[in-house]
């Protein structure tokens, strides 16, 4: 909610009603935060944070914190390309107008290497600030341990867990007709796809012209096998990179941040890319974020690899007319190297920024945010989340969800997310990979000829040295 | 208000009585001129500043010269993206042009109901403009889109690709969206000079017996020159810098092919952060603009008595 | 003009009302479909096949007006209000200046106006916001109202000095030798002859502001917050929320389309008028 100098008080009221109901009872357990947070009691924070359904939920819990504290908490949401545009403007500039901003994975590397985060490790050392139920043991341990350290130091709790999943068609992968057809063509069960492999001739079976049959129904438009996003720009790259590639035994650089791309392993994992485009709907260079979701909510495509909450979005009654009749899955692995599985992922921190002028309140809550209590409350709320904490999987909204499969995907997925590389010419270089990726796709370059441009525009841009910052 | 004069209007006819002061049209212009100083000039400056600086990451680190317009002088993804917008804009702004002059001569026809047409008319471009991309990707999105889905894939058109996917096409597509949504703004600029004009030219005209295209061609198009020149060349300046409806529809994909400097500046600036880059792209396209302004407006002020 | 004068209406002008009317029903066709939109249920926005007809529901108006959307509008509609008319106010006088005088450097302080349009503003919006930064002007209406002159003012006094061209010098002559001062001739004559251009440019003007995002977005913030800044906040990582990004576009065409339409005898000056003047 906006706040206008002319409706100050009107909106106080507002928040104060709302408020109240919710934050009547702090009781013993809070004691800490109320304790630590009297120095500071009055001081007002801002805090930027992207717009999603999950952060919406949380800032009807932010007042809590507020009302256990007294430092007053501006929490300001918008949109991705606008959190990392604002945020960063105001970290770069030094003008400090925000003190805790949310940082995708990706922007770390640029972010670190130009100073403007601040560490924590001296608010965390001290007694009065740091909280002691804090139990960092129980933070989803690869995605904290890459995301939230470098150098020894720490930036940032986890915030965001934000992972991908399989997600498919359930009602067309259990229709017995088209189990029995697939069966005599393939070999094997229909299911939802374990392997690339599996998960390309679910694909090549699913595509389908205007009146052919699906399900028993002549069909009365185009149907896909599959949907991927493939626009430049946005996570098109990172899903081939992660999900193929890294599951193929490539990756973009080598152990020592070497650039690496020109390998059999990328090659042929630019091979199956090139594949899957062909069972995808034509639009797919053009797919962002924002078509994946409604391509599957509409119910064009069979199958796709998509970003885990964006699913809480679109499988419920009322969005999607195929609401309930989705299942999900782990990102299916490379055959026969299912012991290496890789699931793209981009755990995400809320980070103090180094101008900031409140550093030790923010820290408090930054601390609450992440504390146990609150990200209970933050999950049972939201009927379900993308948990950042192990304990938050026995959660009731969790454990008891009408979707279990989505779940028990995203904990397949996190148990081996891990950050991205600290690189700090990381925009630079998704922006010109996911250009190799689309002209791959469309099959404009060949596999061979993606991964040796692709090795090319690498070491040109990270000058022939390591592309990540020195440990 | 019956004072008209028959013939176009001089270069500059300064009122009897008012030209012995020579300092009195400098004080009408001076809160303009300050006011541009202040908000226009002074950012201009900074950023010419910032263009011989190293200023990755909006830190302005050493000063480095013609570094910056080096680099992006021997960039090819420069050059590409001046090619697009070059097409682009001389596509799209001859037929916004074209058929904003027609429709604001039809609409000065007798057509009933103009009080309602013309808002209506105009609704495209009272759009934002990133409405406007949006409603677009609404209509054209491959498969799910409106149009795609009601008449391309009923018709069998372009059945492997989509519009916005297509290196081919996207441009192309862009640009139509562009003369949507910008035509009507030249319909009812000229339409609003054609309802200007005044009527003494045309009365001797149909004294004459002269035909509706000689009227035309002697009579309308000479007066109107000025305003066609002025709004034909802001909206050629626009055009060029188009931003919103691109970065919704395509962010510059696929690969590079709906890349414009607008578009480019904006990976420089907000993905890369390189601002002294950035900032050297925004001084050669204003040196480039300049150049071709100050041409196009003494050309056309001999030639044309437009200015 | 003289053919809309003499030839009486008839057959000829139905002919042309039917085509303007076709044509506009072509061309606005896609909004149209996204006013449908504000009503239609999330699972019949892109159902397979259309769905014409739906049942209609208002939660995307509830949530557009959740999130304070109304704040935006009353943001905006002021932001432009005053921008519109300080450009009014020192434009006017420029423009006049130009199309009247001879100056020295005429044609280089004009072309220098028009240079300010000429950068990509996404260059200039860094430097636009470190400068605002360092002098206290980010997330303030002054600011806003400033940074929109470096686009709407060389507009406005270029569009308009082709309109003062226009304009018989006679009256201003007139007035001079009847002892009328600078001021007054300026007032009571010049401005009153160029009502209908200052209305048409400043229209346009208002048009510009109205659905400038890039500084807007960059410059505001919390206080100053306007429509076209409040719809990226609807694409968010689950999908758009289409439904509620149609009631934004759709809703902050109505100020303008008012405007529009109720200023438009200014900018369509009309038979009647002209056929006094004539």
């Amino acid at each position: 909610m906006m706040r206008k100098t002319w409706c100050f008080a009107a909106a106080l009221a507002a928040t104060t009603a709302l408020v109240a109901p919710l934050t009547s009872a702090a009781r013993a357990d809070d004691s800490f935060y109320a304790e630590a947070g009297k120095p500071y009691a009055g001081t007002t924070i801002r805090v930027l944070d992207e717009i999603t359904p999950l952060q919406e939920t949380l800032s009807k819990i932010v007042p809590d914190f507020e009302k256990e504290t007294g430092i007053k908490v501006e929490w300001e949401l918008l949109n991705h390309f606008e959190v990392i545009n604002k945020g960063q403007a105001d970290m770069l500039s030094g003008r400090g107008h925000y003190d805790a901003i949310m940082l995708h994975g990706a922007q770390l590397g640029p972010m670190l290497s130009a100073g403007v985060i601040m560490p924590l490790d001296k608010f965390v050392a001290d007694s009065k600030l740091s909280d002691p139920g804090m139990n960092v043991a129980d933070f989803i341990a690869t995605p904290y341990k890459t995301t939230a350290f470098f150098e020894g130091k720490q930036y940032g709790f986890i915030n965001w867990n934000y992972n991908h999943v399989y997600w498919a068609r359930e009602d067309l992968l259990s229709n017995p007709e088209e189990m029995a057809a697939f069966k005599a063509k393939y070999g094997y069960d229909l299911g939802p796809a374990k392997t690339i492999e599996q998960m390309r001739d679910i694909a090549e079976f699913f595509t389908r012209k205007k009146g052919e049959k699906l399900a028993g129904k002549p069909l009365e438009s185009d149907f896909y096998g599959i949907v991927l996003e493939g626009i430049k720009g946005g996570s098109t790259f990172s899903n081939l990179w992660v999900n193929f590639i890294e599951n193929y035994g490539g990756d973009l650089l080598d152990d020592k941040g070497m650039p690496n791309f020109d390998t059999p392993q990328v090659v042929a994992a630019l091979k199956m890319w090139r594949e899957l485009w062909t069972f995808a709907p034509p639009g797919i260079a053009e797919y962002s974020l924002v078509d994946v979701p409604t391509v599957m909510g509409n119910g064009i495509a069979a199958q796709s690899l998509a970003w885990s909450d964006f699913v809480l979005g679109i499988d419920k009654p009322g969005v999607s007319p195929y609401a309930g009749k989705f299942i999900y899955g782990p990102i299916p692995a490379k055959a026969g190297n299912e012991a290496h599985r890789h699931a793209d992922a981009e755990p995400s921190v809320t980070v103090i920024n180094a101008a900031s002028e409140h550093p030790e309140a923010t820290f408090l809550f930054l601390e609450w945010l992440a504390s146990k209590k609150q990200q209970d409350k933050l999950i049972e709320m939201g009927e379900g989340g993308v948990p950042i904490r192990e304990s938050s999987w026995a959660l009731p909204a969790i454990k008891d969800s009408d979707n279990p499969t989505l779940f028990a995907a995203m904990k397949s997925s996190l148990d081996v997310a891990k950050a991205r590389p600290k690189m700090e010419k990381y925009p630079e270089i998704i922006d010109a990979m996911s250009g190799i990726a689309q002209e791959v796709g469309l099959g404009q370059m060949t596999p061979e000829q993606g991964a040796k441009e692709g090795q090319a525009i690498l070491v040109k841009l990270c000058g022939g040295k390591s592309c990540t910052l020195p440990e | 208000m019956s004072a008209t004069t028959e013939a176009a209007p001089a270069h500059v006819s300064t009122p009897q009585g008012l030209r012995e002061r020579v300092w009195y049209p400098y004080i009408l212009i001076a809160p303009s001129m300050i006011m541009l100083v202040v908000v226009s000039l002074v950012p201009f400056i900074y950023a010419i500043y910032l263009s011989f600086h190293q200023a990755k990451f909006g830190r302005v680190r050493d000063f480095i010269w013609f570094d910056n317009y080096a680099t992006l002088l021997s960039d090819e993804r420069f050059w590409n993206s001046i090619g697009v917008a070059a097409t682009f804009v001389f596509i799209a702004v001859p037929i916004e042009f074209m058929l904003g002059l027609i429709g604001a001569l039809v609409l000065n026809q007798n057509v009933r109901g103009r009080s309602v047409l013309v808002p209506l008319l105009f609704m495209p471009t009272m759009m934002a403009p990133i409405v406007v991309g949006l409603l677009w990707k609404i209509m054209l999105a491959g498969s799910w889109g409106f149009f795609s889905y009601n008449v391309l894939e009923r018709f069998n058109i372009l059945t492997d690709t989509s519009v916005f996917a297509s290196p081919d096409l996207a441009l192309y597509a862009l640009i139509f969206v562009d003369i949507w949504q910008w035509t009507p703004f030249m319909m009812l600029a000229f339409f609003a000079g054609l309802q200007a004009l005044p009527l003494g030219p045309y009365r001797a005209a149909a004294v004459d017996g002269a035909n509706p295209v000689q009227i035309f061609f002697h009579i309308t198009l000479p007066m109107m020159t000025p305003l066609l020149a002025v709004i034909g060349l802001l909206r050629f300046i626009d055009a060029f810098k188009v931003f919103d409806t691109i970065y919704i529809l395509t962010n510059g994909g696929p690969g590079t092919s709906t890349e414009t400097p607008s578009i480019l500046a904006n990976k420089m600036t907000f993905e890369f952060w390189n601002i002294g880059e950035a900032s050297a792209l925004a001084v050669l396209v204003w040196i480039a603009f300049f150049a071709f302004c100050t041409i196009f407006y003494q050309v056309a002020k001999k030639r044309l008595n437009a200015f | 003009m003289a053919e809309a004068v003499n030839r009486p209406e008839g057959s000829r002008g139905l002919f042309w009302t039917t085509i303007v009317i076709v044509y506009a029903a072509i061309m606005l066709f896609p909004i149209f479909w996204m006013a449908t939109m504000m009503v239609k249920p999330n699972d019949a926005m892109f159902a397979r096949p259309t769905q014409w007809l739906f049942v209609p529901t208002l939660d995307h108006f509830t949530y557009v007006f959740e999130q304070g959307f109304h704040w935006s509008l009353l943001t905006s509609f002021v932001l432009c209000t005053v921008s519109t008319a300080l450009v009014v106010v020192i434009g006017t006088p420029a423009a006049y200046a130009f199309a009247r005088f001879e100056m020295k450097a005429k044609d280089d302080l004009f072309l220098f106006i028009l240079g300010s349009r000429m950068a990509p503003p996404v260059c200039l919006v860094i430097p636009f916001y470190l400068i605002y930064a360092k002098v206290g002007l980010l997330d303030t209406f002054l600011g806003l109202t400033l940074a929109y002159m470096t686009f709407n003012l060389s507009f406005y006094v270029w569009v308009l000095r082709s309109f003062c061209r226009d304009l018989p010098v006679e009256l201003e002559e007139a007035a001079a030798l009847e002892g009328w001062s600078k001021v007054q001739i300026f007032r009571r004559v010049v401005f009153p002859l160029l009502r209908n251009g200052i209305v048409a440019t400043s229209v346009l003007c208002f048009i510009f502001a109205w659905n400038e995002f890039l500084f807007a977005f960059m410059l505001g913030g919390d206080n100053v917050h306007t429509l076209p800044v409040s719809i990226p906040k609807l694409i968010t990582s689950q999908g758009v929320r289409w439904g509620e990004m149609a009631v934004v576009g759709m809703t902050a065409l109505v100020p303008v389309l008012i405007v529009v339409f109720i200023l438009q005898r200014h900018i369509v000056r009309g038979l009647t008028l002209g056929a006094v003047k004539g």
